[in-house]
């Protein structure tokens, strides 16, 4: 079954339809040079499908409505007592230029119009005042045509991510061939179509064989029809055939967004060269909605770009200029193993992005960049899995999985482990004979190592994987009520820290997954199970307040002012020691904030009244780094008034709120009053900003009690810091007071947020 | 024919699928429910923390059977359902008049 057999039935419908043309002529005394008939869409192009409607206008020089109808009826009364489906249209030339004007699915279909009876003359005019129009009013149709695409694959999803996909109207499937087919067409960009013929061929013939194996004309090819389709077509199996699809499916797209970017860089052409590109990172600009790559930038010298650039994209909801993609995949250098910190940082904050980290993940992928970043990842790629309950393929699971996580970061104690977690769960799909989870954890932990992460975090990585589907199995299987499953649960899962990771993994995995895998029902089973485990548990024992070292000591007896900068070539460690009082974290991180100095970490302590901090800072790229005197001169200014400095921060944050963003989950402040030390711990995590840490110490000073001792970390874009603070006598604050300061605390942080 | 209708604890699917198999039942219907019956709005006690629970997860399991095999169906569900603990579920059956396999159009206990 091929374009020969589509051509066929093309032909025998038209002898049928020029047959019935002139028996309608003949019963209504219609004349021939009065109307025409002609075929539009896949008709028009001469294929037919088995299953396929026949796509018919009937043109003509303004017949009353009375004989129209009886033509229309004459005509095609054989057909509709037959049951052929047939999508027809009645209009004058007139008529066909208005409508043809703002409705794109006309304006495409009379691109392919083909005359099939009566006065060819009329079917010549509109087809050439038809494309006349459409490259005429391009400009116009493009939003429409950028609309129609985008509400296609809201609704019907990418094709090549599918498990049961639409070969029609999913994104990268036929219906996005005759969309690119049309822009082509419009001579307003050249396009090459001839990338797309294999894909065409594919699917035509995939359509064709699955009509006539359900004999009906659905499109969606079923997981239950999958077997037929891909025997009939000889491939060795479902997979193969599925595999092939999604290959032709991306190609279809990457052309499509090539088509674009071809399209939107002419639109801008003259725009383009006065906007300006604004230094965003090192080797990077931002220019209009895109991130690219500094021409002339030695791409091969700085293996971190590449992650960098997902990062600030992901970050700021934008995408990364498709001609620095191929430039960083051209020049690609390794990165060292293991990863550096921030490049660690940067996946972690470009998967953490949600929605928006899909496209840009799409893209590095289309060039490969991903499997060579990940080399485990090039086996997962458009990975089928058989299996009723999933929609997607793996990678697309995983990522899907990774977006359901980027909204739970605030249930836990480690958002990056959780990130990475989610991205990767389910690693170990595919290889035949071994179950997922264990042959996944066996694939997680060196590679965990390969991306930096401590040998710590890497055995929980580890422990996540091989436990991904525990919480639902047990929860679903297994009497809760019965102690030792909650036993079995704990002999397993050994801290809460990885309790709370497996839940939120678990519920973003249930809802990639779909409504089939993951009802409230099943939600409220694993939660009821994870308390009561959790009862059984000691709790998250928080960070205890850093220890100092001796060297650190010796400054505390010393007591005045002072600052040292250890260089530490991608962050400077600043090392601060200053007499205590209330204010001075707000005074510090007040100070960053107007040099731009970004706060990755912090470790502060409060020894007999004397505070040392120790920092690990970013630095501004526009900026030259600055210089010991200057930080100490702003730091003792800042320790008598810090007012002229937030007029400054002020302005920092409304700047980073105006930018283009990205929708994070709220803040979220805890007082943890339950374990009694010599201060009240204050746990806040949120997405990170500007200024952040000088925001909540100067709310913290603002409700009149101490910051004795921090805690600061970023994890990619995620902020987790813990404080302990105590009252002004230095005793830990009360029950009620401690709740108080979160409640306030998280109120002004969501406000600002 | 009999409609049985079960409520039981979800972890008890596996042991009640397998008894029916065991019995020669081979289809049935499964739905995830939510309801609750004596035990409504009780406050459990587990290892010192107290869980309110208003509206309790549970298993509907449907099967249909010739009228002549309900009661035992039913001793078979019940006995594998069964932990003797509160919440355990309930069974019942009502009759039904009319059954028929949509695709080959079979009426009455061979529809079954």
């Amino acid at each position: 079954m091929g374009t020969r057999e589509r051509r066929e039935r093309s032909d025998a419908s038209d002898r049928e339809l020029v047959e019935l043309f002139r028996g309608a002529l003949a019963i209504t005394g219609v004349q021939e040079k009065e109307i025409a008939l002609a075929a539009v869409g896949g008709f028009g192009r001469g294929e037919l499908s088995p299953g396929s409607d026949l796509d018919i206008l009937f043109l003509h020089f303004g017949l009353d409505e009375t004989t129209l109808s009886a033509f229309i009826k004459a005509m095609l009364n054989p057909l509709w007592s037959v049951g052929r489906q047939i999508d027809y249209s009645v209009r004058t030339r007139a008529e066909t230029k208005a409508v043809s004007r703002g409705d794109i699915k006309v304006i495409m279909g009379l691109l392919d119009i083909r005359h099939i009876a009566g006065n060819v003359y009329l079917t010549e005019t509109v087809s050439t005042q038809a494309q006349k129009q459409w490259r005429r009013k391009f400009r116009s149709y493009l939003p429409m045509i950028a609309e129609s695409i985008e509400q296609r694959s809201e609704s019907f999803g990418e094709l090549a991510f599918l498990l049961e996909p639409d070969l029609k109207e999913a994104r990268g499937g036929l219906r996005d061939i005759n969309t690119i087919r049309a822009l082509a067409k419009s001579e307003f960009v050249p396009i090459s179509l001839d990338r797309l013929a294999a894909s065409e061929a594919l699917f035509a013939q995939v359509r064709d064989v699955l009509h006539s194996v359900t004999a009906k004309p659905r499109d969606q090819l079923l997981l239950t029809e999958q077997d037929a389709v891909a025997a009939k077509m000889e491939f060795a199996d479902a997979d193969a055939l599925m595999l092939e699809i999604s290959r032709a499916a991306r190609t279809v797209d990457y052309v499509m967004q090539l088509s674009w970017f071809e399209i939107e860089r002419r639109l801008h052409r003259i725009s383009l060269r006065r906007s300006k590109r604004v230094p965003l990172a090192k080797g990077l600009f931002r220019y209009r909605n895109e991130i690219g790559v500094e021409i002339g930038y030695h791409i091969a010298d700085d293996p971190g770009i590449g992650l960098r650039a997902a990062a600030l994209a992901a970050q700021r909801g934008v995408r990364i200029s498709l001609e620095s993609i191929e430039r960083i995949a051209d020049e690609f250098a390794l990165l060292p193993t293991p990863w550096p910190r921030q490049s660690r940082e940067d996946l972690v904050a470009f998967i953490g992005a949600g929605e928006a980290m899909i496209p840009i993940f799409d893209s590095l992928d289309q060039e490969d960049l991903i499997s060579r970043w990940i080399p485990e990842w090039s086996h997962l790629r458009f990975l089928p899995q058989r299996n009723v309950l999933h929609h997607h393929t793996v990678d697309r699971h995983m990522l899907e999985t990774a977006v359901r996580a980027a909204a739970l970061t605030r249930e836990v104690h480690r958002p990056d482990l959780l990130l990475v977690g989610a991205l990767l769960h389910d690693i170990g799909k595919g290889y035949q004979g071994k179950d997922h989870s264990d042959y996944g954890a066996e694939l997680i932990h060196p590679l965990a190592k390969r991306l930096g992460f401590s040998e710590n975090d890497a055995i929980m990585l580890t422990k996540m994987v091989e436990h991904h589907l525990l919480l639902p199995t047990v929860a679903t299987r297994r009497d809760i009520d019965d102690p030792q499953t909650i036993e079995y649960v704990k002999s397993l899962v050994d801290s809460a820290e990885l309790l709370e990771l497996l839940h939120a993994l678990s519920i973003a995995d249930g809802e990639a997954t779909g409504r089939t895998a993951w009802s409230d029902w099943k939600a409220g089973l694993v939660e009821n199970l994870v308390e009561r485990t959790l009862a059984a548990m000691k709790g998250v024992t928080p960070a205890p307040q850093p220890e100092l070292t001796p060297s650190q000591l010796a400054k505390v007896s010393d007591g005045s002012l002072s600052l040292e900068i250890f260089d530490l070539g991608d962050v400077l460690n600043l090392e601060i020691v200053a007499p205590d009082r209330v204010g001075l974290l707000s005074a510090i991180t007040a100070v960053f904030a107007v040099t731009r100095l970004d706060v990755r970490s912090a470790k502060t302590r409060t020894v007999d009244g004397i505070a040392v901090m120790n920092w690990l800072v970013n630095v501004d790229i526009n900026l030259p780094t600055p210089s010991r005197e200057g930080l100490l001169e702003l730091i003792e200014r800042a320790l008598v008034s810090t007012e002229d400095l937030h007029i400054r921060i002020e302005e920092r944050i409304r700047s980073y709120r105006r930018r283009p963003g990205i929708l994070v989950p709220p803040p979220v402040v805890t007082a943890i009053t339950q374990i009694v030390t010599d201060a009240t711990i204050v746990e806040v995590r949120m997405h990170d900003r500007p200024a952040l840490l000088h925001t909540v110490a100067t709310a913290i000073s603002e409700f009149g009690v101490d910051i004795r001792g921090a805690i600061v970390s970023t994890l990619g874009a995620e902020a987790f810091d813990t404080l302990y603070v105590t009252d002004l006598s230095g005793a830990a604050l009360g029950q009620d007071q401690a709740r108080e300061l979160a409640e306030q605390l998280e109120i002004i942080l969501s406000a600002q947020d | 024919m009999k409609l049985i209708t079960a409520i039981i604890k979800p972890f008890k699917l596996d042991d009640v699928k397998n008894a029916l198999n065991a019995f020669g039942i081979t289809g049935m219907t499964v739905s995830e429910a939510m309801g609750f019956g004596r035990t409504r709005g009780h406050t459990e006690v587990y290892r010192g923390a107290e869980y309110t629970i208003d509206l309790i997860p549970k298993i509907r399991l449907e099967v249909v059977v010739d009228s002549a095999d309900a009661d035992k169906v039913i001793d078979v569900i019940v006995k594998a359902a069964s932990t003797g603990a509160i919440g355990d579920g309930k069974v019942w059956s009502v009759p039904v008049d009319h059954i028929v396999r949509v695709r080959t159009g079979e009426r009455g206990v061979d529809a079954i």
